[in-house]
């Protein structure tokens, strides 16, 4: 009973596009590395799984990440996620109540209005849920369409651009429950029965249209509802929409410890492939609000990336600042998934290189903790004097790794994409730490620690930067501080130290107990970025220039007597654009020390 | 030879304009037009991170591939460890990590 | 015609030209902002190329000024500017029958060149500290021993995009050259080193000048920017530049630095060109409204440049554009423009 014509272009996509998703995934996870596979089969027994099912109801039904950052655009998604899925569910419970245990095939749920006028029971109050419902997924469809129109409207500056499986798709989306809400209102109009919504709709169409007419346009609505449907199943895998399904494994294999690496793995498909295009990214991208570049930034990056044509102006033209990713509502690993995709087109491996490394050890002084200036402090030499006047009041014996002259700790080259290059560097700098026995590695370069951190095995070291040791020397009273509230100072989070590697609260507390600490109108998580960042080789000084300038102003507007900053790159960044001082932590330390 | 680059003081090599191809050479400049107004203040050099341990020269290389000069340059400039201290000095304001990653890139290993 | 001339600025540029109106029957008012005339050559020792003292200039001037009743007013800060008016910090106006702008120039900061250490180590210096010091009479290393090594470093904050001083401040190399010679004279078993990009020996006797440093005083030019300066035990400095004409770093440890700190223009310029209308070059600097014909005129009608508010330049170029600016000025009120 549950068949009828029209379902046939229904059928035909939902075959397809099944067997399309079933046929990615499968090979996808099949071409995972051993080691992935492993985790996998480890965590798909353990609470992993139940925490991805409480994330997936979170995020890819309610879109509560979205939520957070932008309401309206929390809505709109929400209601056309779950809206949907409620459309499925409750659907399924209705036929289930109408027929029993009976099967139902597919299309007997998803027409079920048709299929229920040949039925004798009639049960309104379904009617009336799946109306509302239905009307809860067009105001979202109605908030898309005018958000194609004005994004200004949903407090996007810009809203992503389509390819043109994009297009095709979103057309056939569009169309799919206005085309619901004709097919069920001439059926409403014809046998009766209908919700709320329904039936107030086939109310006004048997006023308007003669019995004859209804009659003609009946089966029609009802092929344009199959079609539509059909239509947007076979575009879906090849459009943006594809994300809709993705999100799930990705969820699952994110739980289970999967992680972008800095080569490309076929678990980067699950990450490029879950992008909604939601455009958040973009509107987070100083690259966009500063310099009108457009089409670099991580929306587009992924999708050139899934079409094959990515080019080096868009994967290099990131300051990998990371105010897209922190921002995500899929959580994305799109710095991961941008290096790699450097280390794609420029590792070229060669044993022979870096040869000069060998027999090099410039460094002085003996101590178990060791202080690793970084290339970019040798060029802050204040932060260097002030250092050493720190660690001369805490009584502290150093060992200076690089103070004259050392090897780079290999993240400008790893930013760069030269990945076998970088990790010469790191098997260089790890064979110093040992053999000088430091216990404690401090650095003042926020971006030397990122890479201490996430590449360098330095087991039994511990790492720290400056503003981490200074916070722990005042904490044990080895150094204690001159505090006067009318100092004031304003603090900006280095990139690669806030987002980058989470430490936004120990500079807070040092300078808290100097003096008084005003926060600009970015910080923490949301901070500007200063614009001299190593990941960015596309843009050129007048740009860098241009983004500085933009972060002076809000730090300046603090009114703070004093910008402060625990990071050379950015305190050079700064100094170029502000005319009041700039300083780094420790150089205030240096200077209020009892 | 990749050995000697640019300091083979006994064998004094003419740089021959009319000789040289500066096709390659003017691939990178129409890509980094900023690297032509170099004053070769040296500053680069000077405080090169490579350059402190051992005889890499960027003004030197750059220069050089600027006057067609080609031979060895790909390997030399892989000595270069990208730390980006010169574009921090560079009173030209030359963006010399991505100069560095132009010329391996148009040059490969010549 | 309404008020006198108003002239912002009592330097050499605004002493002559008070001066050269005087001569031509016109009367003018100088507003200084500090409680002198003089501006900044009272800080300067000898003037290139010929050694000749900065007080020769400037004492003259200052008596000439005094002697011929010219108006003065000190602790004037000017705020707004226009062709008819010059408003103060205190809120007077001072009506003008036309305006001389004649606020030069500001040195720039060293301490912005973080990596030269200026302001952080001892010996390190500046020009203007040099010559400070030969004004009384002692230049010395910080802790008053003699310099055997002296480092001098041109183009500091000029030519230099990362201080956003892209001009080139044109009287630095010449003062490079003349200071490495007063140097030398003090100190004849030091070393003198010149580090420069580019020597620019525009005026008269400037390469002559050049050549005798080379040849008369020894001094040692080398072609390079130091890029990095940092303290060695004895509070002497250890700089690091590039050799370009050998092709190799170079490392040198000093018992001074000096920074040949370039003009920048001055922070004022912006508020007085968008009150005056008169407009700004790219540098900041103002702009002459024709760089042939007009070089003392702004862009704004009834508004006057001399001196280094609008490009770095000599004193001698100064006092000839004050003499210009006042011959202009009196065919100004007599015709109009």
């Amino acid at each position: 009973m549950f068949y009828a014509h029209f379902c046939i272009p229904f059928i035909v996509g939902a075959v397809i596009m099944l067997l399309t998703l079933l046929y990615r995934y499968i090979s996808w996870v099949v071409e995972l590395p051993k080691g992935d596979k492993r985790l996998i089969a480890k965590g798909i027994f353990s609470t992993a799984t139940l925490r991805s099912v409480w994330e997936i109801i979170r995020e890819s039904l309610l879109h509560i990440s979205i939520f957070r950052v932008n309401p309206l655009l929390g809505y709109m998604h929400c209601s056309l996620a779950f809206g949907w899925f409620l459309l499925i569910a409750v659907g399924w419970i209705e036929t289930t109540v109408y027929m029993g245990a009976e099967l139902v095939p597919l299309q007997g749920h998803v027409f079920f209005r048709y299929f229920a006028t040949q039925i004798d029971t009639h049960i309104p109050i379904f009617d009336h849920i799946m109306d509302a419902l239905l009307l809860f997924v067009l105001s979202g469809v109605a908030l898309a369409w005018f958000k194609r129109l004005r994004s200004k409207a949903l407090g996007m500056r810009r809203t992503t651009k389509h390819s043109v499986g994009d297009r095709i798709a979103l057309s056939f989306l569009w169309f799919i429950f206005p085309a619901r809400l004709v097919a069920e209102s001439v059926t409403a109009a014809v046998y009766g029965g209908g919700g709320f919504l329904t039936a107030a709709v086939g109310g006004a169409l048997q006023h308007t249209l003669s019995a004859g007419a209804l009659e003609a346009i009946y089966e029609p609505v009802w092929w344009f509802y199959s079609a539509v449907l059909g239509g947007f199943f076979i575009a879906m895998p090849h459009s943006r929409y594809m994300h809709i399904f993705t999100e799930i494994p990705l969820i699952f294999l994110r739980n289970y410890r999967l992680r972008v690496t800095q080569s490309s793995t076929s678990y980067d498909n699950f990450q490029l492939q879950s992008c909604s295009r939601c455009g958040i990214c973009i509107d987070a991208c100083q690259l966009q609000s500063e310099l009108g570049h457009n089409g670099v930034q991580s929306v587009y990056f992924l999708r050139d990336r899934r079409a094959n044509r990515l080019t080096m102006p868009v994967a290099f033209d990131c300051l990998m600042c990371g105010k897209c990713q922190e921002r995500c509502p899929v959580g994305i690993d799109l710095n991961a998934l941008r290096l790699n995709s450097r280390a794609t087109m420029r590792n070229l491996p060669n044993e022979r290189r870096y040869g000069y490394f060998k027999g090099v050890d410039r460094s002085e002084g003996s101590g178990k903790v060791g202080y690793f200036a970084g290339c970019m402090t040798l060029l802050t030499p204040h932060t260097l004097t002030a250092m050493q006047t720190i660690f001369d009041a805490a009584g502290e014996e150093v060992w200076w790794a690089d103070r004259n002259g050392g090897v780079c700790c290999g993240r400008p080259l790893r930013l760069s994409g030269e990945t076998d290059s970088a990790n010469k560097m790191v098997e260089y700098n790890i064979e110093l730490f040992r053999r000088h026995g430091i216990t404690t590695l401090v650095t003042s370069c926020p971006i030397c620690l990122k890479t201490f951190r996430e590449d360098y095995n330095l087991e039994g070291i511990e790492l720290l930067h400056h503003s981490q040791y200074i916070e722990r020397l005042i904490e044990q009273g080895r150094i204690s501080l001159k505090h006067a509230d009318n100092q004031s100072f304003t603090y900006h989070d280095p990139c690669e130290l806030g987002r980058g590697s989470g430490i936004y609260e120990p500079p807070r507390s040092v300078i808290k107990a100097i003096g008084t600490l005003i926060e600009p109108k970015h910080h923490h998580r949301n901070s500007l970025c200063c614009g001299s960042s190593l990941a960015n080789t596309i843009i050129n000084d007048a740009e860098q220039l241009k983004i500085s300038a933009a972060l002076t102003l809000e730090l300046e507007a603090t009114g703070a007597t004093t910008l402060v900053t625990a990071c050379p790159l950015c305190k050079k960044a700064l100094g170029r654009t502000t005319a009041q001082k700039i300083k780094d932590l420790s150089e205030i330390v240096a200077s209020n020390l009892n | 030879m990749a050995t000697n680059f640019g300091f083979s003081i006994s064998k004094p090599r003419v740089i021959d304009m009319d000789a040289n191809n500066l096709r390659k050479s003017d691939d990178i400049l129409a890509s980094m037009p900023q690297l032509q107004s170099c004053i070769g203040c040296g500053a680069c050099t000077a405080s090169c991170t490579a350059g402190n341990l051992t005889s890499f020269n960027f003004r030197k290389v750059h220069t050089l591939v600027r006057r067609g000069e080609y031979t060895g340059v790909y390997e030399e400039l892989n000595k270069c460890m990208l730390c980006g201290k010169c574009r921090l000095l560079c009173p030209r304001g030359i963006n010399t990590r991505a100069a560095v990653m132009t010329i391996k890139r148009t040059l490969g290993d010549f | 015609m309404k008020g006198r001339v108003v002239i912002v600025g009592g330097g050499v540029a605004g002493m002559q030209t008070a001066l050269s109106l005087k001569a031509l029957g016109i009367e003018s008012l100088i507003l200084e902002q500090s409680r002198q005339l003089g501006g900044k050559l009272t800080g300067w020792h000898l003037l290139f190329p010929t050694f000749t003292p900065a007080q020769d200039v400037v004492a003259p001037l200052i008596r000439a000024v005094r002697q011929s009743g010219i108006q003065t007013r000190f602790g004037c800060k000017v705020v707004s500017v226009d062709s008819r008016r010059v408003i103060l910090d205190s809120g007077e106006r001072i009506d003008a029958a036309a305006v001389v702008l004649c606020s030069g120039s500001t040195l720039f900061n060293a301490k912005i060149k973080e990596e030269y250490g200026y302001g952080i180590y001892d010996n390190v210096f500046t020009s203007a500290d040099i010559e400070q010091m030969m004004n009384n009479g002692k230049v010395a290393m910080a802790d008053g021993r003699t310099p055997e090594r002296i480092a001098i470093l041109h183009c500091v904050g000029s030519r230099d995009e990362k201080v956003c001083q892209r001009h080139c401040s044109k009287v630095c190399c010449i003062t490079a050259v003349k200071q490495a010679i007063e140097l030398k004279k003090l100190f004849p078993d030091a070393d003198v080193f010149n580090f420069y990009m580019d020597m620019r020996m525009f005026g008269p006797g400037y390469e002559e000048l050049y050549r005798r440093a080379q040849i008369e005083h020894n001094i040692h030019f080398v072609r390079g920017r130091i890029s990095e300066a940092s303290p060695l035990m004895d509070s002497r400095v250890q700089i690091k530049a590039e050799d370009t004409l050998t092709g190799r770093p170079l490392r040198m440890s000093v018992d001074m630095l000096v920074l040949m700190v370039g003009m920048r223009a001055n922070d004022d310029n912006a508020f007085i060109s968008s009150s005056s209308g008169a407009e700004l070059a790219e540098n900041g600097f103002f702009k002459p409204r024709n760089s042939f014909m007009d070089n003392v005129l702004s862009t704004k009608e009834g508004i006057f440049l001399v001196g280094t508010i609008s490009s770095p330049k000599t004193v001698g170029q100064t006092l000839n554009e004050a003499s210009a600016a006042a011959i202009r000025i009196a065919e100004y009120l007599r015709y109009g423009n």
